[in-house]
């Protein structure tokens, strides 16, 4: 396991923001999903030592998250969220110091420093002051800063915000490559649910400080539930009713589909039961292809 | 070929265990602030006092060379303690050293606070303390190049001008008080200057507090002592606090009718202060509870 944690909670004053999460991470690509204030960004500084929990252990890596916090650091690579960066720098000095701050020798930190910037693309500008970067330029090079020391687990918060579709594909495309072809476990912070399903296999969702859902996201997709979407005629309220008591979720598009979420073990002839009591005509029925969209609107109960 | 073409390659160097853990951020600290805008100028001008007071020395050892210039004045090229004090406590040094901190030390923690860098910081495997001894040894650098290497300087070339160690031996702890003034200075001005770049993110203003706060210290005091006439209100002055304290050091007597142990109490509980200070607010993150 590359991430363990135990009854976790956090609390920013008043606020919950974990509230007894317990994970245990296989190796690979990981996506965490939630909505805003979910607590992902929460968990991943917990899990790197920048907040300490109220309650609760853990361990990255195998090391404690409370007592060996500069071990995981050391093997552990952190991209955030924010633009962050020093000023009066250019991207190879940047870059290998942060190596040389992660315990890299100087010479090897400056020459792996060239090395991550032509990987994340970013060789013809490598010696332009950062402060003149744009948003693109900016996220590749928290990449480059994150992976400058060869870390064994790489945390990324949210890697595409701000960017055009162009940089989000490419920077999709390293991090594919990062996770699938040299044995770096990722974790990926993100609400961007298609960016989670192009990069991971196995996804966490949050929601308001709880564990919402986690595994594998074909077997989620598939075991956890079916989707129906169907378009209906007649007074529909008594049948929604009865379809959220039959503990389905049921969602209505703006266009008048509605998206039945059947939990397993429920069979899908309960709809056209429930409809003919309710006198309900249904003019269109079909089995949806599931997405990570539809499980995260499922367990997270919002669009 | 494109460098994702060829792919990810792993690092296969070790880390070292290093001892300073701390060193890169004072190295580059020193290299950027020497990229600062006309800092080089000012911190040549710095350095002007020391060239002065060396000058002072060789032509103290050269007296019958140089009468025409020194006439009745000799009484003033008599290298001893008071002459260390004099250069040490002079209000010209004191205020290029303000002029030090406003360019290198200004910009130190509000410059991360502004772009979000602590957290590359603490996201490596670094203290808090290797962080702040970091930081506090950039100017350490720069300060310890106005007052303790001039100081050690002025004593070494008073030996070799006379050709003898007859000054050392006379004042034997001299070496000491330099050292220890030095010491005290630079962490009075390196805590002094950590504290406000800690409590501002935008360096301009952070440099006007600097700057500002060290010398409304010494208005105030000169306002209250013109109204109430207490020796008491030196207290006030950051720079009377100083001298004070150097004039003890180098076995003077003080201007002041305060005794000198208030002011490196004030001293000292300044420096606390700024440490608790700076605890809260150097973190990885950004807490609003």
């Amino acid at each position: 396991m590359s991430v363990e944690v135990r009854d976790l909670h956090f609390s920013y004053g008043k606020v919950k923001a974990l509230d007894g999460v317990a994970l245990d991470l296989p190796k690979g690509a990981i996506g965490l999903l939630g909505p805003n204030g979910a607590g992902k960004s929460t968990l991943l500084r917990i899990l790197l030592g920048f907040l300490s929990p109220d309650k609760g252990e853990g361990r990255v890596l195998g090391y404690d998250i409370k007592y060996q916090q500069p071990m995981i650091r050391r093997f552990v690579g952190y991209m955030p969220e924010d633009d962050c960066f020093i000023p009066g720098m250019d991207a190879v000095s940047f870059t290998s110091y942060l190596g040389e701050l992660s315990g890299m020798p100087r010479q090897e930190a400056m020459k792996r420093a060239h090395e991550v910037l032509f990987y994340v693309g970013l060789e013809e500008s490598r010696y332009r002051n950062i402060e003149t970067y744009s948003g693109g330029m900016k996220q590749r090079l928290k990449l480059a800063q994150a992976i400058v020391h060869d870390p064994r687990l790489l945390f990324l918060d949210e890697p595409t915000s701000g960017l055009d579709p162009q940089g989000r594909k490419e920077i999709l495309g390293l991090i594919i490559d990062i996770s699938s072809k040299k044995d770096i476990q990722v974790l990926i912070s993100s609400h961007i649910l298609p960016d989670i399903e192009a990069t991971c296999s196995y996804v966490v969702i949050l929601n308001k400080g709880r564990l919402a859902a986690d595994g594998n996201i074909s077997e989620l997709k598939q075991i956890k539930y079916s989707l129906y979407e169907m378009k209906i005629k007649g007074e529909n309220k008594n049948f929604l009713q009865k379809l959220r008591d039959m503990k389905s979720n049921v969602e209505e598009t703006e266009d008048g589909l509605l998206k039945v979420y059947m939990p397993p073990g429920k069979n899908p002839q309960d709809i056209f039961k429930t409809a003919a009591e309710e006198k309900i005509q249904i003019r269109h029925f079909v089995k949806s292809q599931t997405s990570l969209e539809d499980l995260f609107a499922k367990v997270v109960g919002v669009d | 070929m494109t460098i994702k073409e060829k792919g990810y390659t792993h690092w296969d160097g070790e880390f070292k265990d290093g001892k300073f853990p701390w060193w890169p951020i004072t190295r580059y600290g020193i290299k950027l602030t020497f990229k600062k805008k006309f800092f080089k100028f000012f911190f040549f001008m710095t350095l002007v006092p020391a060239v002065v007071y060396l000058v002072g020395i060789y032509i103290s050892e050269r007296l019958e060379d140089f009468s025409f210039m020194v006439r009745e004045s000799t009484v003033f090229l008599q290298i001893n303690p008071a002459y260390f004090k004099s250069y040490f406590t002079n209000e010209g040094l004191l205020f290029m050293i303000v002029i030090i901190l406003v360019f290198a030390g200004a910009g130190l923690i509000s410059d991360d606070l502004k772009y979000n860098s602590l957290q590359l910081y603490f996201s490596r495997p670094l203290k808090k303390k290797d962080y702040f001894i970091g930081k506090a040894a950039v100017i350490v650098f720069f300060l310890f190049i106005v007052t303790l290497i001039p100081g050690l300087v002025f004593i070494i070339m008073k030996i070799v001008f006379s050709g003898s160690f007859k000054f050392f031996a006379s004042y034997p702890w001299l070496v000491l008080s330099v050292i220890a003034y030095s010491i005290l200075v630079t962490a009075f001005f390196a805590f002094y200057s950590l504290f406000l770049s800690s409590i501002g993110k935008n360096r301009r203003y952070v440099a006007i507090l600097i700057f500002g706060l060290y010398f409304f210290t010494d208005i105030i005091y000169e306002i209250l002592y013109g109204i109430f006439k207490s020796p008491y209100f030196s207290l006030l002055s950051f720079k009377i606090n100083l001298q004070q304290v150097g004039a003890f050091i180098f076995n003077q007597k003080t201007q002041y009718a305060v005794s000198w142990v208030y002011s490196l109490l004030i001293i000292i509980g300044i420096c606390i202060l700024s440490a608790l200070v700076l605890k809260k607010k150097i973190r990885g993150v950004e807490i609003v509870k």
